[in-house]
């Protein structure tokens, strides 16, 4: 890996967007752009934790397929309902 | 050779698919975890569609610090998983252990907080059967919760086998079973947090 990115950065960057969506949650923000920017903060944070903690970079395509794209459904679902509801 | 090079799969040739890390049945657990997970948010999130203003009136009754704080302990749990791996890929058995016994103090710290969450929940009178909000919140967290708990009894199991001298660089397939589903555990949350505690 990459000397700017690593476990210990990944680790660091989860840490910050965590720290972020809390920060958004306690000064109120809400509505579709905020949605939006939680949902890719979780979807940015899983697809690390697939890639480089789970390490299923170089997996077969299958494996990788079925991650992503359980993340993907997930995610886009999620937003559409969201989007839905206003 | 040098330990380090091995962990980069030198045995396989670089254009073939690497292995799924770990016992290759765990794989079919977690893809059968993920979709029951995946499941019980889109139906989260369909029925708050009907729902929106009770949703987000009892939403902020949650508590989002033990939620973020429950996030953070979850992500450096994992990382520390990571460490161990790739400890034992340098044959370095006792940081392995170390790493393994710290994500395990992650994980106590996240039931910790949940129950203090669920007795504060609790000593209020809300049930599963309080509204559809909370039905929702307490089964999907506390169907979490019991993973946590799954996942904290394989890595102890994993740790104590590794003490006695059960893992080595060129044999840890069990430690990266234990780390595949708990890393598994932490993507759940990382997409329930957001969800539940969160976006309103």
């Amino acid at each position: 890996m990459k000397a700017y990115y690593n476990i210990h950065t990944i680790w660091l960057a989860m840490m910050l967007l965590t720290l972020t969506t809390y920060a958004m949650a306690k000064l109120g923000y809400s509505g579709a752009v905020v949605m939006l920017f939680l949902l890719l903060s979780a979807a940015t944070k899983a697809a690390m934790i697939i890639r480089d903690y789970m390490e299923l970079r170089g997996v077969s395509l299958l494996w990788r397929g079925i991650m992503y794209g359980w993340l993907l459904v997930v995610t886009l679902a999620i937003a559409i309902a969201y989007l839905i509801s206003l | 050779m040098n330990a380090a090079i091995i962990n980069e799969n030198t045995e396989s040739s670089p254009d073939e698919p690497r292995l799924l890390p770990g016992d290759f049945a765990i794989w079919f657990f977690i893809f059968a975890e993920l979709l029951v997970f995946g499941i019980a948010f889109l139906s989260y999130a369909v029925v708050r569609v009907q729902n929106v203003e009770m949703f987000n009136q009892y939403q902020l009754t949650l508590n989002r610090e033990l939620g973020a704080a429950n996030t953070l302990l979850l992500i450096t749990a994992s990382y520390f998983v990571v460490r161990a791996i790739h400890a034992i890929r340098l044959d370095d058995v006792k940081s392995c252990i170390k790493w393994l016994y710290a994500s395990l103090g992650c994980g106590a710290g996240f039931l910790l907080l949940k129950s203090l969450e669920y007795y504060d929940k609790f000593s209020e009178g809300i049930t599963l059967s309080t509204n559809t909000f909370y039905m929702f919140y307490l089964s999907l967290t506390m169907f979490h919760f019991l993973h946590v708990i799954l996942g904290m009894i394989i890595l102890f199991a994993v740790a104590i086998k590794a003490q006695r001298g059960g893992y080595s660089a060129r044999d840890h397939i069990g430690i990266e079973t234990g780390a595949s589903y708990w890393h598994m555990v932490d993507l759940v949350w990382i997409i329930l947090f957001p969800l539940v505690y969160i976006i309103r």
